[in-house]
């Protein structure tokens, strides 16, 4: 694929998290009466998601949800007596909802 | 001049009306079933006098069949071979409504957000059934890190969850977007070599009609790379819902 293609496939990745969190915020808020408290927790929960969607389309792990391929890769480099690949993503997503949150 | 976003209007070629509800036969219904009738027509008569050494159409026909079937092979494997009508049709669909509408005076229905949201929700449904059937409840633990404390739980299976219903928003805007933006440069670069070339007796026009012929072939790129994307994106979806970590 090329950059171009790439840079716009992890742009959509981001904002279809986003999206998805604002929307389940929203709809709990109108569910609940809670607004606008929902749609806080979950643009930030949105935000994360979408930042591991980016980081998944950007490792090379397609779009898989879970942590199958993220955990082989971490094998392979742990074989290669490289860095821990799956710690990484856990600490990523920790941190930022953590911000958030 | 027309607007470079009058080429996505829908207008309706036969006006039906159900119970107030409005089910005309609109020109993307039209350019849809031509998509259905040119895919269709293509296997048919490409291989309907199959010979051991093929003609054009045949090459065509037997060119789409393996690439499909290589793609799903080499993404989820043997067992995938039962779903290869489903990722042909809906990979030949795609493909045919993008290079379709490259035609002058045609009309693009993958341009349109709710026909590739429509058909991205079919494949999210779809692989969600897929993956409850053959887990069973198991399917849930997808959500679930492994070797993640359970104090991370509450925080983590939301954001999986959340993670997993973008999927069909990214599928369906990425082809959306793709093509919805080509077709406006197009049309924009267009109106440049009429504008252009109006006002300078022709001199102008030139060098947006050279982009132009670039541009076009950059679209062509796009048609076909954007329709294998949504197809292999399937794959990856099928192959997730079949063999869960």
């Amino acid at each position: 694929m090329s950059g171009v293609g790439l840079a716009l496939r992890l742009g959509v990745d981001f904002v279809a998290g986003v999206v998805v969190g604002v929307g389940i915020g929203l709809l709990l808020d109108w569910w609940m009466g809670s607004s606008p408290a929902m749609l806080i927790v979950f643009v930030f929960l949105g935000a994360a998601a979408g930042t591991f969607n980016v980081f998944r389309t950007a490792s090379g792990q397609g779009n898989a949800v879970g942590y199958r391929q993220a955990r082989e890769d971490a094998d392979d480099a742990k074989d290669a007596g490289a860095g821990d690949v799956k710690g990484k993503t856990t600490g990523k997503a920790g941190k930022d909802t953590q911000d958030g949150t | 001049m027309a607007s470079p976003l009058e080429q996505f209007e829908i207008k309706a070629i036969v006006p039906i009306q159900v119970g107030g509800l409005d089910i005309s036969f609109t020109n993307s219904s039209a350019a849809m079933a031509a998509a259905l009738v040119v895919g269709t027509g293509l296997l048919v008569f490409g291989m309907g006098r199959a010979s051991v050494v093929p003609g054009r159409l045949q090459s065509i026909a037997e060119m789409s069949y393996e690439f499909v079937a290589g793609l799903i092979s080499d993404t989820v494997g043997a067992e995938g071979k039962r779903y290869f009508p489903f990722v042909f049709t809906l990979f030949m669909f795609v493909l045919l409504g993008n290079l379709l509408g490259m035609l002058p005076y045609s009309f693009t229905f993958t341009s349109h957000i709710i026909v590739t949201f429509a058909m991205a929700a079919m494949v999210f449904i779809g692989v969600t059934i897929l993956g409850l059937v053959k887990h069973k409840m198991h399917f849930f633990s997808f959500f679930v890190p492994p070797g993640v404390p359970v104090a991370m739980w509450p925080l983590l299976i939301p954001i999986e969850i959340i993670s997993y219903l973008s999927r069909p928003i990214s599928l369906s805007v990425r082809l959306f977007a793709n093509m919805l933006a080509g077709h406006t440069l197009l049309k924009v670069i267009g109106g440049f070599v009429f504008g252009l070339g109006a006002i300078t007796f022709g001199v102008g026009g030139l060098l947006p009609l050279a982009l132009m012929v670039a541009l076009t072939g950059l679209e062509i790129v796009i048609a076909f790379l954007q329709a294998y994307v949504f197809a292999i994106l399937t794959c990856l979806y099928i192959n997730d819902a079949l063999h869960l970590h």
